[in-house]
């Protein structure tokens, strides 16, 4: 029988795992970190300036007209939702499919989950024209009629879609985090840092029957969290799909948009993780090459998804056989808006071919520098859906361009603030890598009890 | 008893020092410890004396609570109150919520309206077409609607000034003064004699009473000016016929029209009624007419022609010459031996254009005595205007057209001009004939070119008074502004047409301290101690008009008829005598002795805009933001340049150039228009504007500025100039960037021979399957047609609409970003090549689908369905996410990106109260003018009956001059829409998205042998 690759190296014990973790949120953070967080804490607060602007002036700040009714808020925020779901994929599916390898990535993917949907939800809100009057959307009883919203529009379909992501994300995360939380609370020093552990670790002994609760409770949420993965982007996607717009009106948009965004979610982790084994060293034996390889053949896989989905679109765009359908795409890919939609091709589709080569897969620098191209290619795919099929449809008189607004890059870049400070807060908080899910799969004690068997 | 006692004897021990007045015993008494009391002022201490000892103190206590409260209070400042008062006494006429309707007039330069003024609570708020006015018939063009916001604009003057100006006019500070002053000045510079008046044509029988009156009074010399143009028309008749009239062309008798570079369907003259004339023949059949239009720029007329050729500037005389020419050589007309000479000279210019000469004759021999040739306006006012005007005349002669197309009696009257009166006002200025200057609203400071005399003259000048509703650049000149009513605020009258009397009620007490110029001539007449002939007591202007009708005009009991006149708003007593033929006149041929052939250069033409035309409502912003029909951009003028002289002078779209004409110098942009001929490039009149106000002021450059003054007149086309490029560029603001239809079945275009045999000729019908059965509209149903045969594009619709609909302007920043707002756009498009291309327009507001893709993506159900077809915007409702737009195929929605309530003031008394300001981050769209139904049917129900056909009227219908527009109830099978709806014409945009819209077109046909695009003419677009 093959050996199976160590998931954790260096030969740890359980105290070691422990020490390890916990050692992030112990000690004072030192000055490259405050420097870091400083400058995310001061995009954040440029983000916040540059939607309190909107809010405060109106949407007409951003680049966004008529035509182009939608533009950067919405890009960014499908992207931001993509990003998410990479953490619930690692952290629910790939533990219902027992993928031991998942546990030390798990906890920091999630996060990354929870923060860029908490990013994402933000933009959908601010895109109102009355930001004010969103509660609107929620079915809630009210004193006008009452007053209901409309079931048909997708728009109320990702409202639900995204909050209940949001919640069971967040739980799912929380409720995985419980048995770590009160060990740090075990280990906690001074009396703050025992009670406001004692609170979050609910009362957690770690009692047999604890641990059995736990247990079942978790991989009930994962069973619960898994089809959330394929329903939120898939109702991100009939916003689009919906529509009777050419180069949006189309049925392939849901599992095309779910693998772009498990591509994006992916090369997202990878570029946190890159950091995090940089700036953390010894987490690079919990976060091991295998690992990112693992995540890098999940990005080869994806990107070869879109790649099939953009040659579909096109072959469905002539196959239809309607002008207007068939002019959107010749327009996306030749039209005065062709620069991002082959920067979408290109990051997409040729760039993460590399990860072919095992050694390309295995090299940190090249997945580091793929990871961002993913990124910035999902901005892109997303631009050019939105956008480029905007800007020209039916009526020729009404075709127009969409500019970029100091407002719209502020919007771009800011949201990348909040995001980093709710992430690098969360390093220094809470256990980045999860110690009880850790520990089982390390080998103490296994390997005797494996040699006796034969 | 005892006290009683006690006290009769205190009162009466009296001491010495006690107060005359007391309040008690103790202070009569003067008792000490009372004066100790009353030096304090308070019973109980208000400051703690005891150190805090006693609690709180008052004064302590009530600080505390007011800082307390203020800090519970803080961030929650109250609204302040607006106090809103009912009318204690209503006025009889008003009820407050119920518009009033007036009768009124608008004199546009060369065009007189009859409207009726829309008023609510006595302030005027729309204006449309008077329907039985023989002239525009119920059609206004953009401007006549833009008469609302020139009443209300923000910039005019509110009370008389006077300009301290030195010897050299170029100071001026401006001081406030009386009228008791001002006129005691003017007077006594009128007395002194030497006085001259310098007005705008005066159209009306009792102002040019009262102008005579006031001539022999101060014995003043008057002068009129209408515009550069005026008076070549008249000069050519009086060459030709021993008379000078302006002619009146009846396009609506004419079969076959031809124009060289006469706009007469955008900027030249009376166009809307024109438009009017041209369009009730344009329903294709056998009594459809034919236009053909010979210019060098690209104009709104010429966009609609059937056929259209375009010639360098000034050869249209060469094409008329050479029409001529090819006539005289087939004898197919009369001509005369000694023309025939003439016209040899043009045998050069025939056989270069043979066969759009030979085209042209064909269709002017088939429609004799029933065809009609025009031409005129700025952009044909070259060297040898004259004589074009003339070979026009001729040529109308020849083919039997004078008396019936031309007709020569009942023609507009008054005082309009000659073609050197202000070169001769100049003159007289020079020689000390004129030493005061009564100027009424001619702005001849900006309207002239620079190195005309009078713009030296005026400032030699010891009075200018200038009656003005601003400081404009004239005003500047002059000593004395006196703010004029607006037309909406005071009486006047006017005669159109010799016969034709049209009365203008005021709707509107004057907003501010003006006068109006014949309130003026009263009034220094009347200190002058002379009577002014029909003025009654009172001295009054209206009491003079009033008079003036009782005695000249109206016969019999005069209060019936005037109400009657003041009801429907004119009053005509030559109608028959119009209608009738008249007897061709004598040409004299020896008038057309020596025209020579003009040579073919490269020459600058000025050409007045459809919006802007002369400038004078440059400051009404609906008019900068009205795009132009043709080239569809606002907010600028720019120089229009053919894409070949584009291509060899390496000019790009937007580029600035330097343009010099005689030293004369203007840097504008370059706008690339297919369609001009490649020898001529073209420049807007009317922008410019240095003292218009602050939207007019620096909006492009003054045209007028280049126009060449040759000793007599002003010459505004064939210009020679030097063109320079130069790097810098500027975007221009174009409502549309894309101008061809991309092969898809937009705008359908047949041949009038395609649709005699097939009427639904280009239509291309598409299937469409749907699985609901659709919703029942049992009541009403409403629908829309626009004839796209008829619908000239002149966009008249989109500012009614914009005024009846409370429609924001954004400007040219945003205008740029595509961020107009404008309900019912008008769409242009370009077929075949860019030398000469066929030009289609196609009006789109909201359709109104039965399955709109807006109301299904709606996450708020802001915009929903009624049961009469209508799609609705709830304002209140919308949260902004713009879905709707996007999901909307014909992109007709509109959303409000800022707080676009916030408007100068006056100019909100100008909105609608019946339409909703929409708040920021709002969508909004045409809405049906769905106020309008609910007012038609409350009017119904009022009354006792049910809706009847054309009881609803949109505000684009009843705008449009061309009647393009039909709006009505689909499930009345009697209803015009109903057969508009049947009409084989008939299609809707886009059918194949399955929207269902409600608004439908007709398909454009052209009466042509061939089309520009044969490809959309015979497949009917894509398949």
């Amino acid at each position: 029988m093959i050996k199976r690759q160590q998931l954790v190296l260096g030969n740890k014990s359980l105290k070691d795992v422990t020490d390890d973790i916990c050692s992030l949120i112990e000690r004072m953070p030192g000055q490259k970190f405050l420097a870091v967080f400083s400058a995310a804490l001061v995009l954040f607060g440029f983000y916040l300036f540059v939607q309190g602007s909107i809010v405060a002036k109106g949407m007409g700040l951003m680049g966004i007209n008529n035509p182009v009714g939608w533009g950067t808020d919405i890009v960014t925020f499908v992207f931001w939702v993509g990003i998410g779901h990479a953490g619930t994929l690692i952290s629910a599916v790939l533990f219902l499919f027992r993928q031991k390898w998942r546990t030390s990535i798990a906890r920091t993917a999630e996060a990354m989950t929870v923060f860029a949907v908490m990013t994402a939800g933000l933009f959908p809100l601010l895109h109102t024209g009355r930001p004010w009057l969103a509660y609107w959307l929620l079915p809630y009883p009210n004193q006008r009629g009452p007053l209901w919203v409309n079931f048909r529009s997708p728009l109320l379909w990702d409202v639900f879609a995204v909050s209940t992501y949001a919640t069971v994300s967040i739980v799912f995360w929380y409720i995985g985090m419980v048995p770590d939380l009160a060990s740090v609370r075990d280990r906690a020093k001074n009396k703050i840092r025992k009670l406001a552990y004692g609170a979050l670790s609910l009362g957690w002994r770690g009692t047999a029957k604890q641990w059995n609760h736990f247990e079942m409770t978790y991989m009930l949420l994962a069973g619960l969290a898994t089809p959330l993965v394929l329903s939120v982007h898939s109702i991100v996607s009939f916003d689009f799909a919906v529509a009777n717009l050419p180069g949006w009106h189309t049925t392939i948009f849901p599992p095309y948009f779910v693998a772009g965004a498990i591509f994006s979610g992916f090369g997202m982790v990878v570029t946190l993780m890159v950091i995090f084994r940089e700036v953390v060293p010894v987490f690079k034996d919990y976060i091991t090459m295998d690992h990112m390889e693992n995540m890098n053949k999940v990005i080869m896989t994806t990107g070869l998804l879109v790649g099939y989905a953009y040659g579909a679109e096109f072959f469905i765009a002539w196959y239809s056989g309607s002008p207007y359908e068939q002019f959107a795409f010749i327009n996306r890919a030749f039209g005065p808006y062709w620069w991002s939609y082959w920067t979408m091709i290109i990051c997409n589709v040729f760039i993460p071919q590399i990860f072919w080569f095992k050694s390309m897969r295995r090299n940190i620098k090249v997945m580091f520098v793929v990871s961002i191209f993913v990124n910035i290619g999902m901005w892109f795919e997303r631009f050019v859906i939105t956008v480029t099929s905007l800007h020209r449809d039916f009526i020729p008189s009404s075709w127009g361009m969409f500019e970029f607004t100091f407002y719209d890059y502020g919007a771009i870049f800011g949201s990348f603030g909040m995001f980093f400070t709710l992430f690098l807060l969360y390093t220094r908080v809470l256990p980045a890598i999860s110690i009880c899910e850790v520990k089982p799969v390390l080998n103490v004690g296994r390997e005797e009890s494996h040699d006796k068997a034969h | 008893m005892q006290t009683r006692k006690d006290t009769d004897t205190t009162l009466n021990q009296e001491k010495a020092g006690s107060p005359k007045y007391w309040q008690s015993l103790e202070q009569w008494r003067q008792d000490p410890e009372f004066l100790k009391m009353a030096e304090k002022e308070f019973v109980s201490s208000p400051l703690s004396s005891d150190e805090g000892k006693d609690g709180w103190a008052r004064r302590e206590f009530l600080k505390l609570m007011g800082a307390s409260l203020a800090l519970t209070s803080f961030g929650c400042i109250r609204r302040p109150a607006q106090k809103i008062v009912p009318y204690a006494k209503r006025p009889e006429e008003i009820v407050p919520g119920i518009a009033n309707y007036y009768s009124s007039s608008f004199v546009d330069g060369d065009e007189i309206f009859g409207l009726i003024v829309k008023t609510r609570e006595g302030r005027p708020i729309k204006v449309d077409g008077n329907p039985d006015f023989p002239l525009n018939k119920g059609g206004v063009s953009a401007r006549a609607v833009s008469h609302i916001l020139s009443l209300y604009d923000p910039d005019r003057l509110t009370s008389p000034k006077k300009n301290l100006l030195n010897k050299e006019r170029t100071n001026r500070d401006t001081v406030s003064v009386t009228y008791e002053d001002l006129d005691k000045a003017v007077v006594e510079a009128l007395k002194a004699g030497k006085a001259g008046v310098l007005s705008k044509p005066v159209t009306g029988p009792s102002g040019r009473a009262l102008l005579n009156e006031f001539k022999n009074k101060f014995k003043t010399t008057n002068y009129y000016f209408n515009d550069h143009t005026q008076g070549v028309e008249e000069k050519a008749q009086q060459e030709a016929y021993g008379t000078a009239v302006t002619p009146r062309y009846e396009i609506a008798k004419a079969d076959f029209i031809l124009s060289l570079g006469a706009d007469f369907l955008g900027a030249h003259q009376s166009s809307t009624a024109y438009t009017k004339q041209f369009s009730s023949r344009r329903s294709p059949g056998e009594d459809m007419n034919k236009l053909t239009v010979v210019e060098s720029l690209l104009s709104l007329t010429g966009s609609n022609a059937d056929e259209r050729y375009t010639v360098a500037p000034g050869e249209e005389l060469n094409f008329v010459m050479a029409v001529i020419y090819s006539l005289s050589q087939t004898g197919q007309a009369r001509i005369n031996s000694q023309v025939k000479d003439t016209a040899t000279q043009f045998k050069a210019f025939y056989d270069q254009h043979k066969e759009a000469v030979d085209s042209v004759v064909a269709d002017l021999v088939k429609a004799k005595g029933k065809s009609l040739v025009l031409t005129g306006g700025l952009n044909t006012q070259h060297e040898q205007a004259l004589q074009l005007h003339l070979a026009v005349q001729y040529l109308n002669n020849v083919l039997g057209n004078d008396g019936k197309t031309v007709k020569y009696r009942n023609t507009r009257t008054g005082n309009w001009g000659e073609v050197d009166t202000l070169s001769q006002l100049a003159k007289d200025i020079e020689s000390g004939k004129i030493e005061t200057l009564i100027v009424n609203d001619v702005n001849f400071v900006y309207q002239l070119s620079s190195d005309h005399p009078l713009q030296s003259a005026v400032r030699g000048l010891k009075n200018v008074v200038y009656v003005g509703d601003r400081i404009d650049e004239t005003g500047q000149v002059a000593h004395y502004v006196i703010p004029v009513d607006h037309p909406l605020e005071t009486w006047n009258d006017h005669e159109p047409l010799d016969g034709l009397y049209l009365i203008q009620q005021p709707t509107i007490r004057p907003l501010y301290d003006s006068r109006s110029f014949e309130q003026s001539m009263i009034q220094w007449m009347t200190l002058d101690g002379a009577t002014p002939r029909y003025a009654g007591d009172e001295s009054l202007w209206f009491e003079y008009v009033q008079n003036y009708w009782k005695s000249n005009i109206i016969r019999g009991s005069f209060d019936n008829s005037w109400n009657e006149v003041l009801q429907n708003g004119y009053f005509d007593s030559s109608a028959s005598a119009r209608d009738n033929n008249l007897p061709s006149r004598n040409f004299n041929e020896s008038a057309l002795k020596g025209i020579k052939p003009v040579s073919s250069k490269e020459s600058l033409v000025l050409y007045k805009t459809i919006g802007l035309r002369d400038g004078n409502l440059a400051n009404v912003a609906w008019l900068q933001e009205f795009p132009d029909p043709v080239t569809k951009i606002c907010w600028d003028n720019y120089l229009v340049v053919s894409p070949k002289y584009a291509e060899s002078q390496k000019l790009k779209q937007g580029q600035m150039v330097e343009i010099k004409v005689a030293g004369k110098q203007v840097t504008v942009p370059v706008h690339v228009q297919p369609g001009v001929h490649e020898k001529a490039v073209g420049l807007a009149v009317g922008y410019g504007r240095s003292a218009a106000g602050k939207v007019a002021d620096g909006v492009g450059v003054n045209a007028f500025k280049l126009a060449k003054f040759d000793g007599k007149e002003m010459i505004s086309a064939g210009l020679d100039y030097e063109l320079k490029a130069t790097k810098q560029s500027i975007p221009l603001a174009s409502v549309q960037d894309h101008h061809s239809m991309e092969g898809r079945q937009i705008v359908v275009e047949a041949t009038l021979d395609q649709f005699m045999k097939k009427p639904s000729a280009g239509i291309h019908k598409h299937k469409v399957f749907s699985m609901w059965n659709k919703h029942k509209y049992p009541g009403h149903k409403w629908a829309m047609t626009i004839d796209l045969s008829k619908c000239t594009g002149c966009s008249a619709c989109m500012i009614s609409c914009q005024s009846e609909n409370n429609i924001p302007v954004v400007g040219k920043k945003y205008i740029l970003q595509g961020r107009e707002m404008h309900w019912i756009r008008v769409d242009r498009y370009f077929t075949g090549e860019p030398e000469n291309p066929g030009v289609v327009y196609q009006p789109i507001a909201c359709m109104h689908c039965d399955n709109a893709p807006c109301e299904t993506v709606c996450p708020v159900i802001a915009t929903s369905h009624t049961d009469e077809g209508l799609n609705q915007m709830t304002y209140n409702r919308c949260v902004g996410t713009r879905y709707c737009a996007n999901n909307c195929p014909y992109k007709v929605r509109r959303f409000n990106w800022f707080d676009y309530t916030e408007i100068r003031k006056p100019t909100e008394m100008a909105l609608n109260p019946e339409v909703t300001v929409r708040a920021r981050g709002v969508m909004e769209k045409c809405t049906f003018c769905f106020h309008k139904i609910r007012g038609a049917k409350e009017q119904a129900k009022q009354d006792g009956r049910t809706l009847v056909d054309g009881d609803v009227k949109t505000a684009c219908q009843e705008a449009c001059p061309a009647d393009a527009i039909v709006f009505g109830d689909m499930n009345d099978p009697e209803s015009k829409i109903s057969k508009s709806l049947g009409n084989e014409r008939t299609y809707g945009l886009i059918e194949e998205v399955n929207a269902q819209p409600n608004l439908k077109f007709l398909t454009k046909i052209r009466n042509t042998k061939k089309l520009k695009n044969d490809h959309a003419g015979n497949s009917g677009g894509h398949h």
